[in-house]
C-alpha cells in the first residue's frame, strides 16, 4: 500500500499516466488482460494469500497477451522466479529489488526499457547467475573485464549505457561484447533483449 | 495430628485401659489388646510412610504389597504371643505372605517385554527432542535478535541521525545535505540488505511462496555445482516438516559446494508408503563424516523435531548420498 502510493506519484511526477492501481492478483489479472497497458509495475506478494500471487497473475496474463511488459518488483530475488518470467522468449521484462526504487533515474529508466521490450534484470539477480556457473561453465575464459560487461548486458543495458557505466567507448563495449559471443559460441546481435535471452539461455542450460 | 499429640493420645488410651483394668478388680488382663491396637495402628502408619517413598511406578506398588504384608505378619505373631503362645499356627500365614510378596517381587524384576522398552525408548527420543528443539528455538530467537540488533536496526538508527542532520543542513548548505542524503539512501539499501539476509536465514521466501519442491529446486539453481532436481514431494507435508527438510537439504547441498569436488549433483523426493526420501548425492570425492561440523548436527536436531532421520553414505572417493528420511501422515 504505502509502496504502491508512492509508486503512483512518483510515476506521475515522471510523465506517466497510472491508468490503474490494484491491490490483488485476481484483480491485476483483469486489468492487465483488459486495459493491455504499455508496461505494469507489479509486486511479487499481493493478497489474498501473499505469497507470490503477482508473479503468477503477470504470467498469467503474459500467456494471454503475449509481450505484454512487466516489471516485477520484490523485497528479494530469486533466479528461479526469473527464469520462469524469462521463460517465454518475448522480452518485456524486469525483476528488480524494492530497493531500486530509491535510485529515481535508473528505476524509470529500467521502467522505459521495459516498455519498449527490452529488460531490466536486478544487478543480484546478473551476479547470482554469473557466480554460480562460473566455476563450471566455459564463463572462466572470460576476462574480468569481459564479465563485468556480460553482467551489464544481462541486465539490459545498450552497448551506450554499458560504456557510459564502465567509463570506457562504445566502440570498446562492442569489442567486448563480440569477444564474449565468440568465447561463448553465441551469434552476435544488435537487439539488447535477444542479447539478454541469450546469455541467460546460455547460462541457465 | 502432630508426633506429640498422637504419642500422648497412644500413650493416654493405654494407661487408661490400664487404671481400668486396675480399678474394676484385676480379672484376664485384657488391657493387653488395647496395647495391641494401639500398636498395630501406628506401625501400620510407620510402614506406609516408608512405602509411599518409592517413586510411583511398579515398585511402589510392590513396596506397598511388602508393607501390608509385614503388618499382617507382625499382627500374627503378636496375636499368637497375646494369646498365650501354643502350637505356632502364624507359620502358615508367614508362608503364605512370604510367598506372596516373592511372587510380587519376582514378576517386578522382570525384564520389561520388547513393547515397553520400545515405549521406554520413544519417551527418551521424545523427551530429548523436544528439550533440542525448545534450545535450538531458544538460540534461533537469540540470533534473530542480535542480527537485527547489530544490523538493520543500527543502520536505521544512522539513516534517521543522517536525515536529521541533511534536514538541518538543507538552508545553509545544499551540498553537503545531499551528500547526506546520498549516504542515508546507501544506508537504507545496506538497512534492506541486512533484513532480507535474516529473514531469509528464518524461513526462505520461496518456501513460503511455492512450498518444499521449488524451494529446493530455488536453491538448486543458485549453486556452483549444477543439480538437477527430480520428483515432487507430497502436498500435505506440513509447514514445520517443509522446513526442517529445506535446512536439511540446503544444508547437504552446501557441503557438496565446499568439500567434495563434485561435478554434478541431485536431489530426489522418493515417496514410497509412508515415507517420504529425500536423496542428495553428488559425484564428488566422499569421505564425509556426519560426527564432523556442526552444520549437520544442528540439522539432526530439527529432524528428530520432527522424527525425521539423517543416514550418510560416503565411502572415500565418493559417490556420496545423503539421505533424510521422514514419516508422512496418509493424505
Amino acid at each position: 500500500m504505502l509502496l504502491r502510493d508512492g509508486l503512483i506519484r512518483l510515476l506521475e511526477a515522471h510523465g506517466f499516466e497510472v491508468v490503474a492501481a490494484v491491490g490483488t492478483g485476481p484483480d491485476l489479472l483483469t486489468e492487465l488482460v483488459t486495459r493491455r497497458p504499455d508496461v505494469a509495475v507489479v509486486d511479487v506478494r499481493l493478497p489474498p494469500s501473499y505469497t507470490d500471487e503477482g508473479l503468477r497473475a503477470a504470467l498469467a496474463a503474459r500467456a494471454e497477451v503475449p509481450g505484454l511488459p512487466v516489471l516485477v518488483l520484490s523485497a528479494y530475488v530469486e533466479r528461479l522466479y526469473a527464469r520462469e518470467l524469462l521463460a517465454d522468449g518475448h522480452g518485456g521484462i524486469g525483476y528488480l529489488l524494492k530497493d531500486r526504487v530509491s535510485d529515481l533515474d535508473e528505476f524509470v529508466a529500467a521502467i522505459r526499457r521495459v516498455a519498449a521490450g527490452g529488460t531490466a534484470l536486478d544487478p543480484t539477480v546478473v551476479a547470482k547467475l554469473l557466480d554460480s556457473r562460473a566455476r563450471v561453465l566455459p564463463l572462466d575464459r572470460l576476462t574480468p573485464r569481459e564479465r563485468e560487461v556480460l553482467g551489464q548486458m544481462a541486465q539490459g543495458r545498450s552497448n551506450a549505457a554499458i560504456g557510459a557505466a564502465l567509463f570506457i567507448t562504445e566502440k570498446a563495449v562492442a569489442k567486448h561484447t563480440n569477444s564474449i559471443f565468440a568465447k561463448l559460441g553465441l551469434q552476435s546481435s544488435e537487439d539488447d533483449n535477444r542479447r539478454v535471452l541469450a546469455v541467460l539461455a546460455y547460462l541457465d542450460a | 495430628m502432630t508426633a506429640t499429640i498422637r504419642r500422648t493420645v497412644a500413650g493416654a488410651l493405654c494407661v487408661a485401659a490400664t487404671v481400668a483394668w486396675l480399678v474394676t478388680g484385676r480379672g484376664v488382663f485384657w488391657p493387653r489388646w488395647v496395647y495391641f491396637g494401639v500398636g498395630m495402628v501406628l506401625l501400620g502408619r510407620l510402614l506406609l510412610r516408608r512405602a509411599l517413598r518409592v517413586p510411583p511406578g511398579r515398585r511402589l506398588w510392590l513396596a506397598l504389597d511388602a508393607a501390608a504384608c509385614t503388618l499382617i505378619g507382625c499382627a500374627d505373631l503378636s496375636v499368637w504371643v497375646l494369646t498365650g503362645g501354643g502350637y505356632f499356627w502364624p507359620a502358615w500365614t508367614l508362608l503364605g505372605l512370604v510367598t506372596i510378596v516373592g511372587l510380587h517381587a519376582w514378576v517386578v524384576s522382570r525384564p520389561p517385554g520388547a513393547r515397553e522398552r520400545e515405549l521406554t525408548e520413544r519417551v527418551a527420543t521424545l523427551t530429548r527432542s523436544r528439550r533440542s528443539a525448545v534450545d535450538q528455538q531458544a538460540a534461533e530467537l537469540k540470533r534473530i535478535e542480535r542480527d537485527l540488533h547489530d544490523g538493520a536496526q543500527a543502520r536505521l538508527v544512522s539513516l534517521s541521525l543522517a536525515l536529521g542532520l541533511a534536514g538541518d543542513l538543507l538552508r545553509r548548505d545544499v551540498d553537503g545535505a545531499a551528500q547526506l542524503l546520498a549516504e542515508a539512501r546507501a544506508t537504507a539499501t545496506a538497512a534492506l540488505d541486512d533484513l532480507r539476509t535474516v529473514t531469509q536465514s528464518i524461513h526462505p521466501a520461496v518456501l513460503a511462496d511455492r512450498g518444499l519442491g521449488d524451494a529446493v529446486r530455488a536453491l538448486a539453481l543458485d549453486l556452483a555445482v549444477p543439480v538437477t532436481v527430480t520428483g515432487d514431494p507430497p502436498a500435505q507435508l506440513g509447514p514445520a516438516v517443509q522446513t526442517a527438510a529445506y535446512f536439511a537439504v540446503a544444508e547437504a547441498l552446501a557441503n557438496v559446494a565446499k568439500h567434495s569436488a563434485a561435478t554434478a549433483a541431485s536431489v530426489t523426493f522418493d515417496q514410497g508408503g509412508d515415507m517420504l526420501r529425500i536423496h542428495v548425492d553428488d559425484n564428488g570425492s566422499g569421505g564425509a563424516d556426519p560426527g564432523r561440523g556442526t552444520g549437520l548436527r544442528g540439522i539432526v536436531g530439527r529432524l528428530d523435531a520432527i522424527d525425521a532421520r539423517l543416514s550418510v553414505d560416503s565411502p572415500v572417493g565418493g559417490p556420496t548420498r545423503v539421505t533424510v528420511t521422514i514419516p508422512i501422515e496418509p493424505a
